[in-house]
């Protein structure tokens, strides 16, 4: 059976998908995923998730989001010369570095 | 865990659905964040309207874009609460239709004019990114992580209303005079959004022992006021007389709280508000209207009796 792994490296991080293990139940597949993703790397917390439990739904089948132009819903579009709030900045910061993936897809 | 270890512990995205949280921290987080929840809902369905009655092409496609966005806050935050295992999505839902649900108090005035978008979009919106980016720190790490991505897209919000307030106080005569007096209705409003001053908040004290709450009501108001005034002066607008406002030495602000009408603000607390009820009823019929579009997806016929999210889960 094989178990999907997700690693947190600090306490309040996200989980991230690391990798996966060969084991026959829960228990076991918690051990590997221990000795095999978070021996060498600081952790906080693993998560096994059994394969067959996931869910998948990919680019042949659906088309996707974050594809076409929608420069309406970004905060950077809105251009303004004030001097704003430190979140806002921080908000549109992300939002430009979203913007710009947007090509790579 | 004991309520003394909660406390000792506490700090920025401490405790997860891994920790055993004793129930009277999970009561007060799931409280905290189901008015969250309840808030994005509730301001989804009062600027709504606008996406129809939008003044241009590219308004209506950022306002449908604000307002998808604001119901998609309010499923995070229903999950985020739901994961404190205390009540269900459906139970919070159902209690924001039978007006048992709280939220927040500029929610529960009616919209009516165009300018008025730019109060809520620029000024609530405003103040709630000052609130929600303190509460990245919170100690419950779903809300936390909900707070992520609602910072993440907020600072759209902001500036698109800032843009729709720069046009009109660039714009007539008449539009800059239509703009200052829903100005002056909703100052006073967007400063209550902050709740009483602290020595009359009900449940601060609690909150912040345990990390869910970072910062009190009066940081926060101080952090919108030091923020905002300037940004509100520079379009041209006049900050109204009343509530008193000065500026302290160490350039804190004291607001002069017999100015504000606390006795509006706590019947609307009791969703007794008559415009609010209005509100909670409008969309209590927009969820029947599209009733059939939930009984028709199997996955809300779950049978009755199954097991409800535990925090432990």
């Amino acid at each position: 059976m094989i178990w999907e792994v997700f690693r947190q490296e600090e306490q309040g991080d996200y989980h991230t998908h690391c990798g996966n293990v060969h084991a026959p139940d829960r228990e076991m597949a918690k051990q590997f995923a221990a000795i095999q993703h978070a021996r060498r790397k600081p952790t906080n917390s693993i998560w096994v998730v059994p394969k067959d439990e996931i869910g998948e739904l990919d680019a042949d089948e659906n088309s996707f989001g974050g594809v076409t132009d929608k420069s309406y819903r970004w905060a950077p579009t809105y251009k303004s010369d004030l001097d704003h709030a430190a979140e806002v900045i921080d908000s549109e910061g992300q939002q430009a570095e979203a913007e710009k993936q947007r090509g790579d897809a | 865990m004991e309520i003394d270890t909660v406390k000792e512990r506490a700090g920025p995205r401490e405790f997860s659905a891994a920790d055993e949280m004793p129930l009277e921290y999970r009561e007060a987080a799931t409280r905290m964040i189901e008015f969250h929840a309840n808030s994005e809902i509730m301001g989804a369905y009062l600027e709504r309207p606008f996406i129809r009655e939008a003044p241009s092409i590219d308004r209506k496609l950022a306002y449908s874009a604000k307002v998808q966005d604001e119901i998609g806050h309010g499923q995070l935050l229903y999950r985020a609460a739901e994961s404190l295992g205390v009540k269900t999505r459906e139970e919070m839902l159902d209690d924001l239709a039978n007006g048992k649900g709280k939220f927040l108090n500029c929610f529960h005035y009616p919209m009516k004019s165009w300018p008025e978008t730019a109060m809520i979009a620029f000024f609530v919106d405003g103040a709630a990114m000052r609130r929600q980016a303190t509460l990245r720190r919170t100690s419950w790490e779903p809300y936390a992580h909900a707070m992520d991505k609602v910072c993440f897209e907020e600072g759209f919000h902001v500036k698109h209303g800032e843009s729709i307030l720069a046009e009109l106080m660039t714009g007539s005569k008449k539009e800059q005079e239509m703009t200052q007096e829903v100005f002056e209705m909703w100052w006073p409003r967007i400063i209550q959004f902050f709740g009483p001053t602290d020595d009359k908040s009900t449940h601060h004290d609690f909150s912040a022992d345990v990390g869910l709450k970072t910062q009190s009501n009066d940081d926060l108001r101080n952090l919108f006021l030091r923020e905002y005034i300037p940004k509100a002066e520079k379009y041209g607008l006049e900050i109204p007389d009343e509530p008193r406002i000065r500026q302290r030495d160490d350039g804190t602000y004291e607001v002069e709280e017999g100015d504000l009408d606390w006795d509006e603000f706590f019947t609307i607390a009791k969703n007794e508000y008559e415009p609010g009820l209005g509100q909670i009823n409008g969309r209590k019929e927009a969820q029947k209207a599209v009733q059939w579009v939930r009984d028709t997806l199997e996955w809300e016929n779950v049978p009755e009796g199954t097991a409800k999210p535990q925090a432990a889960d």
